[in-house]
């Protein structure tokens, strides 16, 4: 019953404090800059300013276009339930297991190309294009490297894998180490962020397909698109770094729990503030080799897994 | 009962073939009839096909015009399954040809549904018969129905696509009918299944045997590299067809390599390599296949391709199966059997239902090429809607079917690799990789396909001009999209009944590794569930939430309905949109080693048609010396019997007479001297 509770809790709180995690993480890139930068609330302004906007589109869209801002959120709210975040278990175990969980960020996936289509924009389709074709490699690395880690495991289960992942119940540990590098790598290309991607540029990969959308519909995606970093981060600390998280329902380990997730979560958006801050952003034909080297990573990972070793 | 269905369906289906024939010229009343005769004789099918899914097995079996071969029929688990597979998917084609074979007016609705008649049912019975024989005979007649159903249009393209699928056909026709031959010499002679089941060959024999059919129902599967004629051939056949050779016909390559492997071989027992060697060409087939589909700016042809896409990916989960099989792992083959029958079905579904809208889009627009459509979700919002739902089924999205069937094979490959010897483990793993790989890559080529065709702005003036296609085409789509829903949201439902065919082909019972638990799918060795109504249902709610949330906001600040797109302030015009060449340019970019692949078979394939038209060439320079000794030789001695014979017969009738009377004469005499 707890359990369902949070299943509850986890994502109406992630709702409310996504702008929040976006506004730190442009505050924190501010000052790396030396600018002094928005206030750290600014994404709930823009946010808010949003929803009084006027919602336009052109004739010709069609559903894809209405649907996707909608299904996008909701999808990510859904991720938000089954992910492990302040627990080392899934609060629902039926949502957690990391095939779905990989499958289930294909759906949004799927409608925000066909949306960026359905604009009949030129340049929201070059983004769209250029989104899924990048995504159809970073995906399967996800798949390959956590795939390794449910053979060393046993179990395909987030929660059930970073158990075993923290209490050593799992062969092969140099196969874990690159297994974790690829999905991190991984992971961090699904981000959306410098070099792959720059997000304030419009016309540009993860901001393009959106250039048709305005109002409501544009905010909507804004803040499933600041759920969907926290939920990626938070497999990722799910799985490889359970440190801290609530083994049980009990209130004080559930408040630690809440405390390591918050100092986690920012040292990863310190980390990526840092990384963003120091390189430069690649083209996008380079962004396909930079793809493959991953998915040799996370091939890496399953070859050593096979050795053993 | 079951066999009165199964004979009551054959009845209907030839009286319906031959009923089309016979009224050619009325072409209306040849397609009602032909139409009605089929759906009748389809859900008679699909009755056998249930009762002998949850039925007891038996076999009937009844004298043939042939000493050596009883006509004997089995109802078992697995023919069930295909049958009623093929048979919701032949109701969906009649249903559809009601309007749909109006296309075909003035170039003989007749034929179409003397040999559409014809196809569905040898179908039928290839899986339901249980004698060696009367399988070549259904098998190759269902080849030779759906060999002229492809050359139906008679363009160059249905010509060559007809060839080489004839061609290819009969190559596998003939490794079957070697491995079959081989199987009912050492069952001395008889070709009786029963028997065949009952012998134990040698394990080299065995390897034969199982290689010979693998590859032989491996090419009427269409898998890589043997996949070059389905892409040729499914799409030129009409769109019903298409869709029941792409559901249900290259199924029956499937259903023949688990048939033979299990049940015929049965006795012999499985080797762990035949497990390897599905696995591995079902892995090439799955990324080959939708790497391919990526690049067609054909529809009906992307489709095929990615037919190749899914046979590999229901080839993996029977690979699983043989090779935990021969480990001796009965629950994982029952797991990895499960996936594979239930990609089976779900590609059946959706693959049906693609093809049947896809074929109401090209009634509609007239052309195959996805470029010239666009823009079509407006005129043709029901096809549009089936369209975009199996899209995401067959991408293996949540919560739809092909997720489903899809985690299930995950989950045996994941399953076979626990504690398992480096080399399966390898084989597992790289499984798994293609079968990622080939998902993100189907969600490229779906976007594609829809994006194109039904999405943004009409590309050309009949596209602009298109309406909804008739009900029957609707209804019949429809009518396969919602299975497509069903048996993925009741996919805890689903499973179990198959899992339970899959062991019963394996000869082992389910006991205590049930594949779900209450609501949910369930890994029976990890323990690992998902529950994909759970997911449809908070899915739904939470768009229907805010979805409200939204209108609410809108309500406040209005919508605004632009006739051109933004687009970054620049002026749109009709070329810009994106098309499929964007698509294949950029699919390009990251995959180019697949293509250049495709490029050194096709440059081979050059210098192998070279090779037999050199061939050609050297049999045309020898087959005078023939001519001139056997032909010529021959004639001469006719033309001097006949000299002889104008001397004999003058042609006076009076020379005649006297023969007659001189005739008379000698059999009177020859009577007196006898007597």
């Amino acid at each position: 019953m707890n359990e369902i509770l949070l299943a509850i809790i986890q994502p109406v709180l992630l709702l409310l404090a996504a702008p929040l995690f976006s506004g730190v993480s442009r505050v924190l890139r501010a000052k790396m800059h030396t600018r002094r930068g928005p206030s750290v609330f600014q994404d709930y302004y823009d946010l808010i300013k949003l929803f009084k906007r006027e919602d336009v589109r052109t004739r010709d869209s069609g559903a894809p276009f209405r649907i996707m801002p909608v299904l996008f959120l909701a999808t990510v709210l859904l991720l938000a339930m089954g992910v492990p975040m302040i627990t080392r278990f899934c609060p629902i175990p039926a949502l957690g297991d990391f095939i779905v969980v990989v499958y289930l960020l294909a759906l949004p996936r799927f409608f925000f190309a066909l949306s960026s289509i359905d604009s009949s924009g030129s340049y929201p389709g070059v983004g769209g294009i250029r989104e899924l074709l990048a995504s159809s490699l970073i995906e399967p690395s996800m798949i390959i490297a956590l795939f390794a880690v449910a053979i060393a495991t046993g179990c395909s289960n987030i929660g059930d894998m970073g158990n075993a992942l923290a209490t050593l119940s799992f062969t092969s540990p140099i196969a874990m180490v690159v297994a974790a590098f690829a999905f991190c790598i991984a992971c961090y290309m699904e981000l959306g962020k410098l070099p792959y991607d720059v997000a304030e540029a419009e016309q540009e990969l993860q901001e393009g397909p959106l250039a048709e959308y305005s109002g409501p519909s544009l905010a909507m995606i804004k803040l499933a698109m600041s759920l969907k970093q926290i939920i990626v981060i938070s497999m990722v600390l799910a799985i490889f770094f359970p440190f801290g998280s609530a083994v049980d329902m009990a209130p004080a380990s559930l408040a630690l729990g809440l405390l390591a997730f918050l100092v986690k979560m920012s040292i990863v958006f310190t980390v990526c503030a840092l990384i963003e801050n120091t390189v430069v952003r690649v083209r996008f034909k380079l962004l396909s080799q930079h793809t493959w080297m991953v998915v040799g990573c996370s091939v890496l990972s399953l070859a050593f897994l096979v050795m053993g070793i | 009962m079951n066999l009165t269905l199964l004979s009551a369906a054959g009845v209907f289906s030839i009286a319906g073939a031959l009923l089309s024939l016979v009224l050619y010229r009325r072409e209306s009343v040849a397609k009602i009839l032909s139409c009605c005769c089929g759906v009748a004789s389809s859900v008679l099918a699909l009755g056998f096909g249930l009762l002998s899914m949850f039925g007891p097995a038996q076999v009937f079996r009844m004298a043939s015009p042939f000493e050596f071969a009883d006509f004997s029929v089995s109802c078992n688990p697995l023919s069930g399954l295909l049958i009623a597979v093929i048979a919701v998917l032949a109701i969906a084609a009649w249903i559809y040809g009601f309007s749909y074979f109006d296309e075909y007016r003035g170039r003989g609705i007749g034929k179409i549904g003397f040999y559409m008649n014809l196809f569905v049912i040898s179908m039928i019975f290839v899986v339901a018969v249980d004698n060696a024989f009367w399988f070549l005979v259904f098998f190759e007649l269902m080849s030779l129905t759906s060999y002229f159903l492809v050359v139906f249009d008679r363009s160059e393209q249905a010509q060559r696509g007809g060839f080489v699928y004839f061609v290819m056909a009969h190559i596998g026709f003939l490794m079957i009918m070697i491995a079959f031959l081989i199987m009912a010499n050492a069952a001395g002679g008889s070709f009786e299944f029963a028997d065949l089941r009952a012998v134990s060959v040698a394990p080299a024999v065995a390897s034969v045997v199982f290689m010979l059919a693998f590859l032989g129902f491996g090419i009427k599967a269409g898998m890589v590299p043997f996949h070059s004629w389905l892409p040729l051939a499914h799409p030129e056949a009409p769109s019903n067809v298409s869709a029941l050779m792409s559901g249900g016909m290259v199924k029956i390559g499937i259903f023949g390599i688990v048939k033979v492997c299990f049940d015929l071989l049965g006795a012999s027992g499985c080797q762990l390599w035949w497990g390897f060697i599905v696995v591995v060409f079902g892995a090439v087939s799955a990324v080959f296949g939708i790497a391919y589909a990526v690049a067609e700016r054909d529809i009906k042809r992307t489709l095929a391709y990615c037919s190749v896409e899914n046979i590999g990916i229901i080839l993996i989960g029977v690979g699983t199966a043989i090779a935990a099989t021969a480990l001796d792992q009965p629950v994982i083959a029952a797991l990895g059997l499960l996936a594979g029958l239930y990609h089976l079905l779900n590609h059946a579904m959706f693959k049906g239902a693609l093809f049947l809208s896809a074929g109401s889009a090209i009634f509609r627009v007239h052309t195959r090429s996805l470029d010239a459509m666009g823009g079509l979700a407006h005129r043709m919002p029901w096809t549009a809607a089936v369209f975009l739902i199996a899209s995401v089924a067959i991408c293996a999205i949540p919560p739809l079917n092909g997720f489903a069937s899809e985690w299930i094979t995950y989950q045996s490959l994941l399953s076979i690799s626990f504690d398992a010897a480096p080399l399966v483990k390898t084989v597992a793993v790289l499984a798994a990789a293609s079968l990622a790989v080939s998902g993100a890559l189907a969600i490229v080529c779906f976007v594609k396909a829809y994006g194109v065709a039904f999405t943004g702005a009409p590309r050309s003036d009949r596209a602009r001009a298109s309406r909804e296609a008739p009900a029957s085409m609707v209804v019949a789509s429809v009518l396969l999209v919602v299975i497509c829903i069903g048996l993925g949201v009741g996919a805890a439902w689903v499973a179990p009944a198959i899992q339970g065919i899959a062991a019963s082909v394996l000869g082992t019972a389910v006991g205590a590794s049930a594949v779900a638990v209450g609501s949910e799918l369930v890994n029976p060795l990890s323990g690992t569930g998902v529950s994909l109504i759970l997911i449809a249902a908070l899915l739904a709610l939470f768009v229907l939430l805010l979805a409200g949330l939204r209108s609410l906001a809108r309500y406040r600040a209005g919508i605004g309905l632009r006739d051109d797109p933004w687009d970054c302030g620049y002026l749109p015009e009709a070329e810009m949109p994106a098309a499929t060449t964007s698509f294949a340019s950029a699919a390009r970019m990251f995959f180019e080693a697949l293509y250049r692949i495709r490029e050194l078979a096709s440059a081979q394939k050059e210098k192998v048609l070279c090779l037999y038209e050199r061939f050609v060439g050297g049999i045309r320079k020898v087959e005078p010396f023939a001519d001139r000794y056997v032909v010529d030789g021959v004639i001469k001695v006719v033309d001097r019997l006949s000299q002889v014979a104008q001397k004999v017969e003058g042609g006076d009738y009076r020379v005649y007479i006297s023969y007659v009377v001189g005739a008379l004469v000698f059999f009177l005499i020859l009577t007196v001297v006898i007597g």
